[in-house]
């Protein structure tokens, strides 16, 4: 019966390799959690949420409109913005907006951003813990 | 407790308005022109031609703070939904900048009251826009 074994390891190699990208990107995306602070994003993402953001997600994808992004504040770099993808314009920058237009400040006021601002993709709330679950 | 400052994460992702204040109120341009109202008004009362003069160098410096003010409420508060519910927001900003550069350089009382009254369209504005909701700080 030198199969057995034989088929238990494929088994395991496979599990591992179909795992290894989920977790890298959920072990990435821990690393990578923001606080959220304000209530431009609302309802859905609200001050306070803790979220937990891809930072690989646009190294290979271009963000769609509707899309979450974590991008810098073309106004001060080092400030974190979360907004959503409005409209990808014909020049490649893109139109930023916050869910709640009246409480929010983004491309409206500053214009489009560059794509080589955004800084991931925030996809999941852990916090808190009976909101916690994918936003988008 | 300690477990959650353990696992807060450590960078804030801002979701609010401006990194200035975003503090929009009309009501600073109208100050700044009220008083150059005054002043017009404390000049042609005068005889003093060094307290005249006071008073034209006074209402010189508060219509240039009028005209800022109009302009942050312009460029920084208003935004392209407020202009879908009122088409006339540009014109009236801009002839209220104008205004408060016309007083400037006036003694007319009539232009001053003019440029309170454009002031005044202004905070019509951002009242029907939710303005004071979203600006100001509840007390």
């Amino acid at each position: 019966m030198r199969r057995l074994p034989l088929l238990l390891v494929a088994i395991v190699l496979v599990a591992a390799a179909a795992l290894a990208r989920p977790v890298r990107r959920l072990v990435r995306s821990w690393e990578a959690r923001v606080a959220v602070a304000g209530g431009s994003m609302a309802p859905g993402i609200q001050d306070g949420d803790w979220l937990l953001v891809d930072p690989d997600a646009w190294r290979t994808d271009a963000p769609v409109p509707g899309d979450l992004v974590l991008l810098a504040d073309p106004r001060l770099p080092e400030r974190l913005l979360v907004k959503r993808v409005h409209a990808r314009l014909p020049d490649g920058t893109l139109d930023v907006r916050g869910d709640a237009p009246d409480a929010s400040t983004d491309s409206r006021t500053f214009g489009p951003v560059e794509p080589g601002s955004l800084l991931g993709r925030p996809w999941l709330r852990v916090v808190p813990l009976r909101r916690a679950g994918r936003v988008r | 407790m300690d477990l959650r400052r353990a696992l807060a994460p450590s960078r804030t992702a801002h979701a609010h308005c401006d990194i200035p204040c975003g503090i929009y109120d009309p009501a600073q341009a109208r100050i700044e022109a009220e008083s150059c109202y005054r002043m017009i008004e404390k000049y042609h009362a005068s005889s003093d031609e060094v307290f005249r003069a006071r008073c034209l160098s006074v209402k010189e410096a508060r219509a240039e703070e009028t005209k800022h003010h109009i302009d942050v409420m312009w460029h920084d508060y208003f935004k392209p939904e407020h202009l879908e519910k009122y088409p006339d927001l540009h014109d009236v900003c801009w002839k209220a900048a104008k205004q408060a550069s016309l007083v400037k350089r006036t003694v007319d009382l009539e232009e001053a009251k003019k440029l309170l009254a454009l002031i005044d369209r202004i905070d019509e504005m951002w009242k029907g826009t939710n303005g004071p909701a979203a600006t100001r700080m509840p007390a």
